[in-house]
């Protein structure tokens, strides 16, 4: 015993044990949010129960299952039930209804103990709706123009709303979207004369009339919209519910009919996959409870990248400064200390130092020099992705600098004074020799301040980020990138769905999913820097003799 | 007994070699860099002691001498190197054309540019071999293409490298081999056309062939530059140079055309360095 | 040996090198002294045997020249010898080939005592033989002054080969007379001619073995350079 601790093979084995258990943690979490992310986009079964409870009224539910789980025997005394005595636990599946416009509740907790009869009906369907979640039920009639016509033209008509909807949704957001911010622009000029004494009644005249035109063309656009939209209130689904009852529902609102019960492998996988890219492509409805995440992806992309734009040059400076031109004193030494420990601050730390900084005091001074014709309501003024972004680039500066330092004083010195001896200055130098070395150590730097930034939450919900974003930071109308739009975020999405949705339990599949999807996003865009810098690993790797 | 005089036929026997420089006496024309009074301070301690010595032009001068000589040292105080040394001291002149080198408005990147260095090991950059040969040039600000052609050949042929290379200009220079880099390095420092060109230790790491490749390298290299270098190898400091300078303890002990310095060195320290006794 | 100072090599194994062809060629030079010494012996006392000795030991020497020059090269091919150590080796290689040559003349001197001398013709041994007695000393003066690599007596000695000069040019003389005496006797004086003219050819080398103690010491080739010159080394 005592010679097999000598051998050191303890020590092997505690550090494979302490490899495998981050290897397993790190793939039990993947396997965990990615199980549960992704089968929330499986077309499920949809189920008929028919029930008795314990007084003996029947009753006919019909769902998703969504969970099951087993409670004991005793903490149901109070229901009375027969059963065998020697059972100590029921089954309880949770369902989701949906239906919100006839039930409280779209979720309904059932005792296996009251169910009869199980099926699931080939021709039950569920009808994903623009607002008011699922309706889960048979297909009764559908109302051509006020007219019945067969069930089979469904999809045609679906496809019909589709194709009117998309127009709609164009014309709304760009055009009218184009329209409007002309004519908030128009507004804010005229202010701007008002506030510097130049209203002369000759560019009063000229600015009502660039707005006279502009509001021709909107209610041009306008009743072009409102024609579209009567288009698809046109026709209407009756459904029928659990129930019985009827209900009528307007194909504009209708987003997708499925029937789960009837589709092959290949359909549903068709189905999951569409179901994928609506949640990737798409805007949220219902409170961020329904619909995509587009915003909060696009959000979080372009805040890490601005972050990285910033973050990048500033770290790099700070860097070759500290490294080659700051002399070797003890300020030097202590500077050093203060950006390493500046890694160590508290996240939220900087949110506040964001916020009341860059936010207030930077912000609003921009906007009383630059935008003052927007006051009081505030252009930089207020937190915005400009201000996530630079907050997030001091969060993730020390990461930056530590690793180009690192970098910068490996390069072997040879290739320094082969530079200067051939004449060149230490500048030269420095662009020319220097930086194109020490370049996969700085892209490390790079690697390491997206990891941490993609992920940080706290200090953005101080600086920028909100629940809903009307705007993309980006979009058709100048200046193209608007850095003082407030932004959506993924792990706030995270956040605001799990936690502050008004429907926790529909939310928790979705919170799993966009889980997923911010992994996936800061792996891709690890992977992306990663690549690049073993590209430039490869082309300088033989300098190490 | 024929009757020549002896004088004539001592005489005759000399001229079958070069006429060695008379080291002390040479002429301003002869004269490529003049070392007058330098003194070296590393901190506290002093590396080099009042060196004096004139190295003639188009003329390979060696240093040699045990580590820790200064040999290198003062190579590097020719195209003042030692500037990046912190705590480095210097005293006395070299001069150049006349000028001093460390006088007061002295350009050291200009300087760099006329008296070109070469290191122990071949330092490459991690560029193409062309970018490698024409970096100097573009430090100088040099952009034409055709010029940075001509020159790109002119120096690799120089450094007798170009028919080795000639097809593969646009790859990493750090796939040639050690001897390749290290002609490489040369004709990167050639290819500014320096007046004076320093090599310090440049075989030290590499074999034998690719030594004797930069040996006669060297040789060619002098009909247009003023040669100095250092080397740890007497042998070849005996083969490629025509003075030979013996350092000892930051000390110059004994300089000489290297004939005479390795058939009859006039002090003892040489004679025991170079034919390796205890000293 | 103080002069040679190779006991102070960082290599010991060069040390030994060169201790080994230096104690080679001082035997060597022992050997050329013996071979001189009883060639002029036999002829004196016109002693057939010895002189058939001499005749049989000269390939020793020989043997030695080609030892010594062999071990030479494989120094130089492994050592690179530099300033002394280069200009010893040379004087080394020099000095064997002189020897070997002083080998050869001793064996034509042996030679001459087997050749029968009439009781008249006696009197010219003699005077070989006090030109052999000086060579001898030369030889021996400058094999002693090569073992200690003594520089001074080296150029002191140098001058011994004028004295032999002028001796040789007298016996010289007095040969020419006897032949121009006595016709039938030019076959013998023919033959001590030759010996007499060998003994001289081995001051010259003496005197070249000189020469190449001086150039080690001092590192300047003496050859062909006159006596005032050689005095202001």
């Amino acid at each position: 015993m005592n010679k097999w601790f000598k051998s050191g093979s303890p020590w092997i084995w505690l550090s494979a044990g302490g490899v495998s258990i981050s290897l397993i943690s790190v793939v039990g979490l993947l396997w965990l949010i990615a199980s549960r992310g992704l089968s929330y986009f499986w077309p499920s079964q949809l189920h008929q129960f028919d029930l008795i409870d314990e007084n003996g009224v029947k009753s006919v539910v019909i769902g998703e299952i969504y969970d099951r789980e087993e409670i004991p025997v005793s903490q149901l005394a109070h229901l009375n039930l027969t059963l065998a005595p020697e059972q100590e636990v029921l089954e309880r599946l949770l369902i989701k209804t949906g239906n919100r416009e006839l039930v409280s509740l779209d979720f309904r907790w059932l005792l296996s103990h009251y169910i009869v009869k199980d099926q699931t009906p080939k021709d039950l369907v569920v009808v994903e709706r623009r607002t008011n979640g699922n309706f889960y039920g048979y297909i009764d009639s559908i109302i051509l123009d006020g007219k019945s016509v067969p069930k089979d033209r469904l999809a045609e008509l679906l496809s019909r709303v589709e194709s009117f909807q998309e127009k709609i949704d164009e014309l709304q957001k760009s055009d009218i979207g184009a329209i409007n911010h002309q004519l908030e622009r128009l507004r804010l000029k005229k202010r701007k004369y008002q506030l510097e004494d130049k209203l002369t009644p000759e560019v009063e005249a000229q600015l009502s009339q660039q707005k006279n035109a502009l509001n021709i063309s909107y209610e041009k656009l306008e009743k072009e919209l409102l024609a579209f939209r009567k288009e698809i209130s046109r026709d209407q689904l009756v459904m029928r519910a659990m129930d019985g009852q009827l209900v009528t529902i307007n194909f504009d609102y209708i987003l997708d009919v499925s029937f789960n019960n009837n589709l092959n492998f290949l359909e549903k996988l068709s189905v999951f996959f569409s179901q994928v890219g609506g949640f990737i492509m798409d805007d949220p409805r219902e409170a961020n409870t329904e619909g995509g995440v587009f915003p909060a992806i696009f959000g979080t992309v372009l805040m890490v990248l601005l972050m990285t734009v910033i973050v990048s040059p500033f770290g790099v400076i700070a860097a070759i400064y500290l490294h080659e031109y700051a002399g070797k004193n003890a300020l030097t030494k202590l500077l050093r200390i203060a950006v390493i420990n500046l890694a160590g601050v508290p996240s939220i730390v900087y949110g506040v130092f964001g916020l009341g900084f860059f936010v207030y005091m930077v912000g609003g001074s921009l906007d009383q020099l630059f935008y003052p014709e927007n006051l009081p309501s505030p252009t930089f003024g207020t937190p915005g992705v400009l201000w996530s972004a630079i907050t997030l680039a001091i969060l993730t500066l020390p990461v930056v600098i530590v690793s180009t330092e690192e970098g910068l004083s490996r390069i072997p010195s040879s290739m320094r004074h082969g530079s200067l001896a051939l004449g060149a200055t230490k500048a030269e130098t420095l662009w020319r020799i220097i930086l194109p070395i020490a370049s996969p150590a700085i892209m490390t730097g790079i690697i390491l301040a997206i990891a941490r930034a993609a992920g940080e939450v706290a200090p953005l919900m101080l600086v920028g980020v909100v629940k809903m974003a009307p705007n993309l930071p980006l979009d058709g109308n100048f200046p193209f990138l608007h850095l003082d739009r407030k932004f959506m975020h993924l792990g706030f999405h995270i956040y605001d769905v799990g936690f502050q949705s008004p429907n926790v339990e529909a939310a928790r599949p979705l919170v799993y999913a966009t889980a997923l999807l911010l992994v996936t996003i800061i792996v891709a865009l690890n992977m992306t820097a990663v690549s690049i810098r073993n590209k430039l690993r490869e082309r300088y790797k033989m300098l190490e003799h | 007994m024929i009757s020549i005089s002896p004088k004539t036929i001592a005489t005759g026997s000399e001229s079958l070699m070069t006429t060695p420089l008379d080291l002390t006496n040479l002429t301003p024309e002869q004269v490529a860099l003049d070392i007058n009074g330098l003194n070296l301070h590393y901190g506290n301690k002093q590396a080099l002691n009042n060196i004096s010595m004139a190295i003639p032009k188009g003329q390979v001068t060696a240093f040699i001498g045990p580590s820790g000589c200064g040999k290198s040292t003062l190579l590097r105080c020719i195209n003042r190197m030692n500037d990046l040394v912190d705590n480095c001291h210097i005293s006395g002149e070299i001069n150049l054309h006349g000028n001093n080198i460390y006088g007061k408005h002295v350009d050291v990147a200009e300087l760099r540019r006329k008296v070109g260095m070469v290191f122990q090991r071949p330092n490459p950059f991690p560029k193409s071999i062309y970018e490698n040969v024409v970096y100097g040039l573009r430090i100088m600000g040099e952009n034409n293409r055709r010029r940075l052609d001509e020159a790109v050949e002119k120096s690799l042929r120089s450094a007798a490298l170009w028919n080795e290379v000639k097809d593969r200009l646009d790859e990493s220079a750090l796939g040639l081999s050690g001897g390749q880099q290290q002609r490489l390095v040369i004709a990167r420092a050639i290819a500014i056309q320096p007046e004076v060109l320093l090599l310090d230790e440049p075989t030290s790491a590499l074999d034998p062939i690719s030594t004797l490749t930069i040996e006669e390298l060297i040789n060619d290299l002098k009909k247009q530059f003023t040669v100095v270098i250092v080397t740890h190898n007497m042998q070849q400091a005996a083969r490629v140079s025509d003075q030979t300078a013996f350092m000892y303890m930051g000390d110059l002990i004994e300089y000489s055309d290297t004939n005479t310095l390795f058939t009859t060195p006039m002090k003892k320290k040489t004679e025991d360095y170079i034919t390796g006794r205890y000293g | 040996m103080d002069n040679l100072q190779i006991g102070r090599h960082i290599s010991g194994q060069f040390n030994e090198d060169l201790e080994r062809v230096i104690n080679n060629v001082m035997h060597m030079g022992g050997l050329v002294e013996k071979q001189l010494t009883d060639a002029l012996a036999a002829v004196n006392q016109a002693d057939v045997a010895l002189a058939k000795q001499v005749l049989s030991n000269d390939y020793q020497i020989n043997a030695y020249e080609v030892s010594i020059d062999d071990e030479c090269t494989r120094i130089i091919a492994k050592r690179q010898p530099a300033a002394g150590d280069l200009r010893l080796i040379m004087a080394v290689v020099k000095t064997i080939a002189d020897l070997e040559r002083i080998g050869d003349e001793a064996e034509k001197i042996a030679k001459v005592a087997l050749e029968s001398f009439s009781s008249q013709q006696q009197d010219l041994l003699v005077n070989l033989d006090n030109l052999g007695r000086r060579v001898l000393e030369f030889l021996q003066a400058s094999l002693d002054a090569f073992t200690r690599m003594d520089c001074d007596t080296a150029i002191k000695i140098h001058q011994m080969d004028d004295k032999i000069n002028r001796e040789y040019e007298a016996l010289m003389r007095q040969l020419m007379t006897y032949m121009m005496e006595d016709p039938r006797s030019i076959p013998q004086v023919m033959t001590v001619i030759w010996s007499a003219r060998g003994l001289e050819r081995i001051g010259d080398r003496c005197q070249n073995i000189c020469e190449y103690i001086i150039y080690f010491v001092k590192g300047k080739v003496v050859r062909h350079t006159t006596a005032e010159d050689m005095k202001n080394l």
